[in-house]
């Protein structure tokens, strides 16, 4: 790879919930490192952290316990700053979040505000962020919203959300998290309330921008697939714990953890057999209040073992793979 | 498998009327399904694909009769008598029911909350005036067919899985026996986990009970693994009917081949096969002019947007609705690739 530099890097990240019925360990022990212009891929089922990862990079959870380390390395040979230790409504924040490091979310029927037209709310973003006459940055919006492909983007400019399809205001979505140019991008499920030829569409405008700006990506998916397409470098998740991570070829090929190997086997291929059975996992994700003590995994692994029950070790299979699991350790 | 149909959808419509104004004024229809004819038959699962908005769910619907259709017939052939769905009384709807039922698509919100699991399943018995010690007595019956165990029939469904969910809601459609089932996106809601079991159970009751299932999706790679036969629509018509092969390996309509080419595959290292279709699906109020695809067809010419092309027989039950269906080749590679492939790591 010609420049690994890291653009992020998230260690032992822990995000826990005070509820009344006890403590939700939405994401416990997280660690990966996001390179400059590359897409790292966290893949996992509902409750596994996904969600709560990215949105405590840029600090947008309501009163939860975060510990660990999110560092984030500007331009140049400035230190890192470590986002966990910004106060979450401060200035500090705020300068970083919608221009160094933005964000899409998973639904463009909800994450638009319906009482102001698109171009007001790209206008918010670029007026926030930059210095611009009300004109410029006009110009600028209609130039975004030409980037993501909308047709006639200057009159849809005027438009409400109500008034566009699902596929156009995820671009509105993009366009407004693009507009200031961020380093990184964080995209939570993206395409998944969209049809596929729809999906298609916007992952490769996603792609595009990526190589054309040289950003790095964060895509947060559950759609192995999705993952297959895009990403450089995959994190497994599980109830919160780190399954896996490896490079996406690697992960496909040789996955080491029993969960990925046993979501890999479940997914339809083009060459699985027609009406056979399908490869499943036991069980369903349990709610995460109760999730089980040391492995999180244990209770639907076929590969358990008495050793579970402890909190498994990090194993490492190259540089860059590894995978929290007891299996390959000797007693 | 002998053909002997058991449904025969025939030039089924559904226009919805769009009202506007002070006055409820009708300004005009969506056509949400137009002309659609097809035939499901016995002991086969037949697939029903198609974007969102082009109408699979209305004919899903209709078939059942929670819409009424506005034209067509719906013929379901029962043991003892046939039906016309379409036109039939509420008397003979109550022996259709026993012959069809539906799964639908949100476990979440298709079970009432202050129903326990045992009223949920039994319900369809219920209209069916069956007494309350036989129905519980049936429940406990099919609990294990659907893989659940008897302690759930006095749960709520919020103490629930989206798997176990999506298991009582096929225990209530199957438990009046019917030979056939509708089932509207039953494992789109689900985690990937639980998808498999979902589609092993579908299948494993398939076999079973010989059930017939229409099978109505998004996610092209499932329907392509459980139906034999596909049925394409596009903005409420049909545009390709035939066999999953005939559909996925020979398909003929450009819609077909461009849904198929939007399917992400699952190997990082098949990144070239994607292909992007432009555009997106016009709106069905205002549907474009001759063949509804037009807008968007990398091959369209002249002819294709004046006039509208028939649903034509291509012999082996292989319908298409494109007025060049036998000269187009749809065989190559004929879009651009979508993303570069990566090398292999290290």
């Amino acid at each position: 790879m010609p420049d690994s530099q890291p653009i992020l890097e998230v260690h032992d990240l822990h995000v826990h919930f005070k509820m009344l019925a006890g403590i939700v360990r939405a994401v416990d022990g997280v660690d990966f490192t996001v390179e400059r212009g590359r897409c790292l891929g966290i893949v996992g089922e509902s409750g596994c952290g996904k969600s709560v990862t990215a949105r405590s990079i840029l600090r947008l959870l309501p009163s939860s316990d975060t510990s660990g380390q999110i560092l984030y390395h500007p331009d140049g040979d400035d230190e890192p700053i470590d986002l966990v230790s910004l106060d979450a409504k401060g200035d500090a924040i705020r300068a970083i979040r919608g221009k160094d490091i933005a964000m899409i979310f998973q639904e463009p029927m909800t994450s638009l505000t319906p009482v102001y037209t698109i171009g007001e709310q790209i206008m918010e973003s670029i007026r926030k962020h930059q210095d611009l006459s009300e004109e410029e940055a006009q110009a600028l919006a209609i130039s975004m919203l030409n980037k993501v492909g909308i047709p006639d983007a200057e009159r849809r400019f005027g438009d409400y959300p109500h008034q566009m399809s699902g596929g156009m205001r995820q671009r509105v979505m993009i366009a407004i998290a693009l507009c200031c140019e961020p380093r990184v991008l964080i995209a939570d499920e993206p395409t998944t309330a969209l049809d596929v030829t729809i999906q298609a569409q916007i992952l490769r405008l996603i792609r595009s921008l990526q190589q054309d700006l040289d950003m790095s990506v964060i895509m947060i998916t559950h759609d192995l697939s999705v993952i297959a397409q895009l990403a450089d470098f995959v994190v497994v998740m599980y109830l919160g714990q780190m399954a896996e991570k490896a490079p996406v070829v690697e992960l496909f090929q040789d996955p080491k953890h029993p969960y990925t190997q046993a979501l890999l086997r479940s997914i339809v291929r083009p060459d699985t057999p027609p009406r056979e059975q399908l490869h499943s996992i036991s069980g369903s994700v349990p709610d995460p209040r109760n999730a089980p003590s040391g492995c999180r995994f244990r209770n639907r692994c076929p590969s358990v073992h008495d050793r579970c029950v402890e909190d498994p070790p990090v194993v490492e299979f190259g540089p860059q793979h590894s995978a929290t699991c007891w299996l390959y350790v000797d007693e | 498998m002998p053909d002997t149909p058991i449904l025969q959808v025939e030039n089924l419509s559904k226009f919805f009327p769009v009202q506007r104004g002070l006055l409820r004024r009708t300004v005009g229809h969506v056509k949400a399904v137009n002309d659609v004819t097809f035939t499901v038959n016995k002991g086969e699962c037949l697939g029903l694909v198609g974007e969102s908005g082009c109408g699979k769910t209305t004919v899903a619907r209709c078939l059942l009769r929670l819409v009424e259709p506005d034209q067509g017939r719906i013929l379901l052939h029962g043991e003892r008598q046939t039906f016309d769905i379409a036109s039939a009384s509420r008397k003979e709807m109550l022996d259709v029911r026993r012959q069809m039922q539906i799964i639908f698509q949100d476990p979440f919100s298709s079970l009432d909350p202050r129903w326990r699991v045992t009223d949920v399943i039994a319900e369809p018995l219920m209209a069916q005036k069956v007494g309350r010690g036989e129905a519980g007595r049936r429940v406990l019956e099919i609990l294990p067919t659907v893989g659940l165990g008897p302690h759930f029939a006095d749960r709520f469904p919020h103490e629930l899985s989206g798997g176990e969910r999506q298991r009582v809601s096929i225990a209530r459609a199957l438990i009046v026996s019917p030979p056939l089932v509708v089932a509207d996106e039953p494992v789109s809601a689900l985690d990937v986990s639980v998808r498999s079991q979902i589609i092993n159970l579908l299948l494993d009751l398939q076999s079973q009970m010989n059930l017939t299932y229409v099978f109505i999706a998004h996610d092209l790679s499932i329907v392509k693994h459980i139906s034999h036969r596909i049925a394409v629509m596009y903005l409420g018509r049909l545009v390709e009917l035939g066999t999953t092969q005939q559909v996925f390996e020979e398909c003929k309509h450009p819609y077909t081949k461009a849904l198929l080419a939007s399917v992400l595959i699952p190997d990082p290292t098949h990144r070239e096969q994607s292909y992007v279709l432009e555009g997106e699906v016009p709106s069905p109020l205002n549907p474009p002019s001759g063949c509804h695809f037009s807008t968007r067809c990398p091959f369209a010419q002249e002819q294709c947007s004046a006039e509208e092309p028939e649903l034509r027989d291509m012999g082996d039950g292989h319908w298409v609705r494109c007025h060049f269906a036998e000269e187009l080749d749809l065989s190559e590679e004929i879009f651009a690739p979508q993303f570069d492939t990566p090398t292999a790591s290290n």
